[in-house]
């Protein structure tokens, strides 16, 4: 009795029925290469071909340095330009797109049932639309390039059944850290983690990628969140019909290597500190922290819905004097909602400095820290020294609490402010 | 400050800009590095073969663009003698002898020399000696009051001085 | 005493001066950006070691980085924070603007007096009636920081009466161009420039900005125009405060030069030099791939307003990356009360955070080998952007290129 991974790797490698542990060969219906898609086509280059099993199924988003600000990366740039256009990619995104994940599932390229291989770890989000997503190597991402298959051991799964109602001021993201200190880092190691229960189908679309995206710093080979009505308008929104995908899900009989409950109403804002993103504490016993920065972006938290928490608590108030408040759109189509409804006004006005849209500071692109300084991040990583300088910190939480934080200069509880 | 400079001459053309000099990307690196890198875009032997008191000789406007001070260091730590041009940007000439970097201007310079040319330059009275063609110039003599910067080594040396009106 | 002569009389306490003679003035304003900020921090404190005399009177600008990307480029910002805060300076952070637009829309440029900074474009505030001019970080922190005063050796004044009607799509971008490739690359080597004539007085404050702007590029030391009712009225409004205005004696300048721009076209300053200045018609059609409105001679409103005129009703080319970069953070404002944000954005350019924008290519700007950028910017010299080559125009040439994909006359894109 399948799981979802089993059901959707079995029809990928067009298998009757797989199991956890056999390694198969499948076919990827897309796979996705960011900016530094310069190393793919390096590798090409070294295998001595040009021929591309089939350049439709190719998307490249330039997202993590955007734009270039050294000749090296700007070469490499230009390189992933000239490549798409020899080769007739008609899935290229530039500088300007905004972060690759949020740009395919935008444009309606991500859907149910699809299996979707992309040269960035947090490519577990596309479970969000009911996808299996998975980050590989670029050597990978070339090799499919070339041949259209890729080899995958099939995971076991992890079922995750998540119940009850979250009170105002908590949010997906805290509930992702609250299970991610629960579960550690390798609490997931390798399985396809199903979120399954009353609370994944609340769940907007946007709030579904939080934690499908977030479900990697468990260690997790894919993320899942069964498709529904939610998932059917968000598509049909992008011009993308019923009929143009088939929804995956587990068998009801299906076999997991494990099973956890989560119960959510009594859950509070949750804050991963330094330098684990399982080092999870609850807002209570690290309030009051002072910060030096504070980022909003990445792919785990900077959608539409992401910058309209932290502006609801931003509005009408200012950044605290000494901190930095750093705000990156995730793309092209959050800028234009968050300009239409006062959003950008309202953040810019509180002192935030907004970006063009794309990884930004989670991946180096700016945000960078001096010894000694503190950045409370929305994103998904807090590792030493992956901001700057090694004697820096980096406590990630949610939106409203990154708000919440950047008026007071200090971890403070985003639920002082509703 | 030593009164002649002796060396040879590396030619370089007008508008010469201090990004020429030093390159963006490079400014925040050590001097160590920097210096090996001057100039280099205009003429990729200058920074490897450059000896002390070698003299840069330069058209109009050298030295135009930012006036990044770091331009003038880089010189100075390639070890060149001095910078004699047609004429200098304002910001360069000013940093030039407020780090104690002697330049003169001497109008038709250019037409007097070829690269590798010997050069005797005479700081004080201004004058130009091309020792391998025997041809002369008169530069502009340094006027006086930037001659006292140069002799106290720039201007640190003498702000004081100059601020509360001691030596105007 | 013209203007330049008048102000440098009072600031060094004399009566009278003339070209050609030393003087020692006090400083009114000193202007350092983040990059600046540092390197003269450092000579202030390892080997001049004494306080800044008059803190007030100092305004540090972060416009070079909006976001620093590595560690030394932190751990510089983080340096100029504490030497700011140690010293009691005004600091302005990443995301405040161009420091020149920062510095006046702050209030802190007023006629008559003597402002000096790091930025070779200093001189643009000679637009609002002062005596403007860079200087080196030696200067700043030997005499300036310490003393509040700096040397100067007295420029003669050249006049630029520029007069006639532009027609319709030629800015005063353009002329200012154009006067920069007439005049060359230190053809006003150490002296002073005052911009007049009715063309020159007829414009806005902030499109007078744009010929002080050019003083450096062509070598001169300044550049002003002089202070009339519109620049009082401008200063009034933005702070709140009427100012005296000194005004300079007409006749004492050491020559007049005088242009005619009537029959002028779109200008654009190509590559490696800010002298190499061609109408738009001579290079139309040379492919870009990027456009920018921002730097010292763009991100302005009108500059912003100007853009949006071209791309009304149409998209940025597919092969083309258009970055806006308000030069302030109230510019950025006053764009999304007009829609103009949305509207760019929606016709495909991308917005950036106030600052020099690809200026250095600090946080943006690097471009390949073979890539051009047309922009709003002041300076064009190999190597300051990557390996690509840099093209200077007006916003509307930069908006009508971006929608063509390569260099354009904005005319056949504005009726």
């Amino acid at each position: 009795m399948p799981t979802f991974v089993e059901k959707v790797l079995a029809r990928a490698a067009g298998l009757a029925e797989v199991a956890p542990g056999q390694i198969v060969d499948v076919e990827p219906d897309l796979y996705m290469s960011h900016s530094a898609s310069w190393r793919c086509i390096r590798a090409l280059e070294r295998l001595g071909t040009d021929r591309l099993y089939d350049p439709s199924r190719i998307a490249m988003v330039m997202d993590h340095i955007s734009p270039a600000r050294t000749a090296k990366t700007a070469d490499d740039q230009r390189l992933c330009r000239e490549f798409a256009a020899r080769h007739g990619i008609a899935k290229f995104w530039d500088v300007d797109a905004g972060i690759a994940h949020l740009v395919l599932m935008e444009e309606g390229l991500v859907r149910p049932g699809m299996v979707i291989i992309g040269t960035d770890s947090h490519s577990t989000i596309y479970g969000a639309l009911g996808a299996f997503g998975t980050g590989v190597g670029f050597s990978e991402v070339t090799a499919t390039w070339v041949t259209g298959k890729l080899w995958m051991k099939v995971p076991g799964s992890l079922r995750v059944d998540i119940e009850g109602r979250m009170s105002p001021g908590v949010t997906a993201k805290d509930l992702m850290l609250w299970l991610i200190g629960q579960l550690t880092a390798d609490g997931a190691t390798y399985l396809s983690v199903e979120f399954h229960g009353s609370y994944p189908a609340s769940l907007t679309v946007s709030e579904r990628m939080t934690m499908c995206n977030l479900a990697m710093e468990l260690g997790a080979k894919n993320a899942y969140v069964p498709p529904d009505d939610v998932t059917r308008a968000y598509l049909a929104e992008r011009g993308v019909p019923p009929g143009a995908y088939e929804e995956v899900f587990p068998d009801p009989e299906a076999q997991y290597v494990r099973t956890v409950a989560v119960e959510v109403s009594q859950l509070e804002p949750q804050v991963a500190c330094p330098h684990t993103v399982d080092n999870v504490r609850p807002i209570g016993e690290v309030a009051g922290t002072r910060v030096d920065q504070v980022f909003i972006g990445s792919c785990a938290n900077a959608k539409y819905d992401d910058l309209v928490e932290a502006a609801r608590i931003l509005k009408g108030r200012r950044v605290a004097p000494g901190v930095r408040l750093l705000v990156t759109p995730a793309s092209r189509q959050v800028v234009a909602q968050i300009v239409r409804d006062g959003t950008y006004a309202a953040l810019l006005e509180a002192g935030a400095l907004i970006t063009n849209p794309g990884c930004g500071a989670c991946a180096g692109d700016g945000g960078a820290m001096a010894d000694g300084e503190v950045t409370f991040s929305t994103a998904n990583r807090n590792f030493q020294g992956r901001m700057g300088s090694y004697r820096s910190e980096i406590y990630l939480g949610s939106p409203a609490t990154a708000a919440a934080t950047a008026v007071r200069g200090a971890i403070t509880d985003p639920r002082e402010f509703l | 400050m030593k009164a002649q400079v002796r060396g040879r001459c590396w030619v370089f053309g007008d508008n010469v800009p201090t990004d020429a000099i030093v390159r963006s990307h490079l400014i925040t690196r050590p001097m160590d590095e920097i210096r090996r890198h001057v100039l280099e875009g205009l003429n990729p032997r200058f920074p490897r073969e450059v000896q002390a008191d070698d003299v840069v000789v330069a058209g109009r406007h050298f030295g135009q663009s930012s006036g990044r001070a770091i331009a003038v260091r880089a010189l100075k730590a390639t070890g060149v003698g001095c910078v004699v041009a047609e004429s200098f940007a304002r910001t360069f000439y000013r940093n030039a002898f407020e780090m104690g970097l002697p330049i003169l201007e001497c109008p038709g310079i250019t037409g007097l020399v070829s690269e590798g040319d010997v050069l005797t330059v005479d700081l004080e009275e201004g004058s130009v000696v091309n020792e391998t063609t025997g041809g002369r110039a008169q530069a502009t003599p340094i006027p006086p009051f930037l001659r006292r910067m140069l002799e106290a080594g720039g201007i640190i040396p003498i702000a004081r001085q100059l601020a509360e009106g001691v030596d105007r | 005493m013209n203007l330049v002569e008048k102000i440098l009389a009072r600031a060094s306490g004399r009566a009278r001066v003339t070209p050609g003679e030393v003087v020692i003035a006090d400083v009114d304003r000193i202007l350092l950006h983040d990059l600046s900020c540092y390197l003269t921090a450092k000579v202030l404190e390892e080997e001049v070691r004494q306080p800044v005399r008059y803190p007030e009177r100092v305004v540090v600008v972060f416009d070079h980085h909006f976001s620093p990307p590595t560690e030394e480029q932190a751990r510089m910002l983080q340096a100029n924070r504490a030497w700011a805060q140690r010293h009691g300076v005004h600091l302005f952070d990443c995301g405040s603007g161009n420091i020149h637009h920062v510095a006046l829309h702050a209030g802190f440029i007023q006629p008559g007096t003597v402002v000096v900074g790091s930025d070779s474009h200093t001189p643009v505030h000679g637009t609002v009636g002062c005596f403007a001019t860079g200087l080196g970080n030696y200067s700043h922190a030997a005499l300036g920081l310490p003393f509040g005063k700096a040397w100067f050796r007295v420029p003669e004044l050249v006049r630029i009466e520029v007069e006639g009607t532009t027609r319709p799509g030629v800015t005063a971008r353009d002329v200012a161009l154009f006067l920069t490739g007439q005049i060359g690359e230190g053809g006003m080597i150490y002296r002073a420039l005052e911009f007049a004539g009715p063309y020159v007085e007829g414009l806005e404050v902030f499109d007078r900005w744009l010929f002080p702007l050019i003083a450096v590029d062509v070598g001169a030391k300044s550049g002003h125009v002089q202070p009339d009712e519109r620049t009082l009225n401008f200063l009034a409004e933005l702070t709140g405060h009427r100012p005296e205005a000194v005004r300079g004696d007409g006749d004492d300048v050491a020559e007049v030069l005088g242009w005619e721009v009537s029959g002028l076209e779109p200008q654009v300053a190509c590559p490696p030099t800010v002298g190499n200045v061609h109408p738009v018609s001579e290079v139309a059609g040379v492919p870009i791939q990027w456009a920018e409105l921002g730097g010292h001679g763009g991100g302005r409103l009108q500059d912003i307003r100007l853009a949006a005129q071209v791309l009304r009703g149409r998209h940025v080319h597919p092969g083309v990356r258009f970055n806006v970069v308000p030069s302030s953070r109230w510019v950025f404002t006053q764009a999304l009360r007009e829609g103009l944000v949305e509207e760019l954005h929606r016709a495909g350019a991308t917005w950036f955070p106030p600052s020099a924008g690809s200026n250095q290519a600090i946080n943006m700007g690097a471009l390949a080998e073979d890539e051009a950028m047309v922009s709003t910017h002041a300076r064009n010299f190999p190597g300051r952007n990557g390996s690509g080559r840099m093209y200077l125009a007006s916003a509307l040439t930069v908006a009508a290129s971006a929608v063509a994909g390569c260099l354009s006359d904005p005319r056949e894109f504005v009726r």
